[in-house]
């Protein structure tokens, strides 16, 4: 007798503690994904476009950088692509322009060279031939967008598909110093 | 008597069990080759893409990327065997660990099976004893009766929780920056990064942090540029002489930085604004801004030459 009153208190008990987690914690909710970079240094990134010009993420210290990693035949890739359009032509308006990169991933250079013509984007198009950018960074699936701070911190990461004006509230958000 | 004459016996069976298990653990296994410890490491890494799957197993693109990671950083021959899976597991997570790691709850992976063992052999210890005392002991009272499992239960605790913590630390998966030889110290891109960091508020620190980088890297163009732009800016508070000696040091430091990396803007853009501001040759700043704008570069650099160009420029043309 008293060892069930003992077994239903502790069942109580676990069931009470279950429903506290439940009601505090306040979900996944947020654009931003786990990463065990976030508010690290970011890291190294050297490599040249697919134009043939020398790029070092460590050079571009001073600027808000956007590397967004992307393949041509990817269909979230290509969803999110007007975004990340109309978000460059609005970031050159400003003085502190974030500078956008997009990260070739597992794609050829043509594939690539015909996507941007065909659907504009004129920033620079990294070469990851052989992915020690995507394994740096912890990309397994694109789309990924990061962002990284003028003092080379890593700030954001969203997995998958960015939607329409969510890279111009994060970075709002970044700037004013309010996101996590 | 009978118990007294297996006491040896029992004695040199643990010390030998406990021997070939220290050997086992630390024995070296001889070199390996490089093609081995990447099949070891991509063993121990799993497919962050694929269900169940190891990186040595898988052919999903991101298992491929990682394998050629691995490779390049096998062949590099710079980080050992947990080193470059700790690599991997600070940039996907833990979960992509297949052996867990020997600290926080996945410890308990390694621990709990110790701790029960011991718990299991220090019960079997117990009935044995109980059994073989019972008759002799039957008059013994039951706070006598305790003493024994007290202790039992305490050396029980002892020696699971510890041998369960041995054997974490031994097997369980090292976390970034834990090696078996110890603490890393901070590396170059954590201090320019620190630096960084401190710059603005903190130009002592930052200065330090840089003179650190050269210690161990004279030739890093970003700690000789920004070294050089903070001392800068640090000795105009101060009287001429300093200032002049401090701009001597900035010219040889940026032209040295520039030596090295001639692409690299911002030594171009900090010469141009230290020549003109500091040394009041507005021609020669001029070039060295132009060059700097050419150069592309970060928005925060671009900002300062930018406001500073057309009052150059003016004073040029004038």
């Amino acid at each position: 007798m008293k060892t069930a009153r003992v077994a239903a208190l502790a069942t109580g008990i676990v069931f009470a503690a279950l429903v506290v987690v439940f009601v505090v914690s306040d979900g996944d909710t947020d654009v931003g994904a786990r990463s065990p970079l976030l508010g690290q240094p970011a890291p190294a990134v050297a490599t040249s476009t697919i134009d043939g010009a020398r790029f070092e993420l460590t050079r571009r210290k001073g600027s808000w950088v956007v590397l967004n990693f992307f393949n041509s035949t990817c269909v979230p890739c290509i969803a999110e692509h007007p975004s990340l359009v109309r978000f460059v032509a609005d970031e050159r308006s400003r003085t502190d322009a974030a500078e956008f990169y997009t990260v070739v991933n597992d794609d050829v250079d043509g594939a690539v060279r015909d996507f941007f013509a065909a659907n504009g984007g004129d920033w620079p198009k990294l070469r990851d031939d052989d992915g020690a950018i995507a394994v740096g960074f912890g990309v397994a699936k694109v789309p990924e967008t990061w962002i990284i701070d003028p003092n080379g911190f890593v700030r954001l990461r969203i997995m998958g598909a960015v939607g329409d004006g969510v890279l111009e509230a994060q970075m709002a958000r970044l700037r004013e110093g309010t996101a996590p | 008597m009978k118990t007294t004459a297996r006491r040896p016996a029992w004695a040199f069976l643990l010390v030998v069990t406990v021997a070939l298990v220290v050997f086992g653990t630390v024995r070296d296994t001889g070199p390996r080759t490089q093609q081995d410890r990447i099949d070891t490491i991509t063993k121990r890494v799993a497919c962050p893409t694929c269900d169940g799957e190891s990186v040595y197993v898988s052919r999903a693109a991101a298992a491929q990327a990682i394998r050629a990671e691995v490779a390049r950083q096998v062949s590099d021959g710079l980080n050992s065997d947990d080193e470059i899976v700790a690599y991997i597991a600070d940039r996907f997570g833990g979960q992509v660990l297949l052996v867990p790691r020997g600290s926080g709850l996945d410890a308990l992976v390694w621990v709990l099976p110790v701790v029960v063992a011991v718990a299991l052999v220090g019960a079997l210890a117990m009935s044995f004893r109980r059994g073989s005392t019972s008759a002799s002991n039957a008059a013994v009272s039951t706070a006598n009766r305790r003493k024994p499992v007290a202790v039992t239960l305490a050396v029980v605790i002892v020696v699971g929780v510890g041998g369960g913590v041995l054997v974490a630390r031994q097997s369980g998966q090292r976390l970034p920056l834990q090696t078996a030889t110890g603490g890393i110290e901070d590396s170059t891109a954590s201090l320019l990064a620190q630096a960084r960091l401190a710059g603005p508020s903190d130009v002592k620190s930052a200065i330090d942090l840089y003179a650190r980088v050269l210690e161990t890297d004279p030739d890093n163009v970003e700690a000789l540029t920004y070294r050089a732009w903070l001392i800068m800016l640090s000795a105009r508070q101060f009287d001429e002489a300093l200032r002049q000696q401090a701009y001597a040091s900035t010219i040889a430091a940026l032209g040295r930085a520039i030596e090295l990396e001639p692409a690299y803007p911002d030594a171009m853009c900090f010469l141009g604004i230290v020549v003109y501001r500091d040394g009041g040759d507005a021609a020669a700043a001029k070039e060295f801004l132009d060059r700097c704008l050419e150069r592309d570069p970060p928005a925060e650099v671009r900002g300062m030459v930018e406001s500073l160009a057309a009052e150059v420029a003016a004073e040029v043309g004038g």
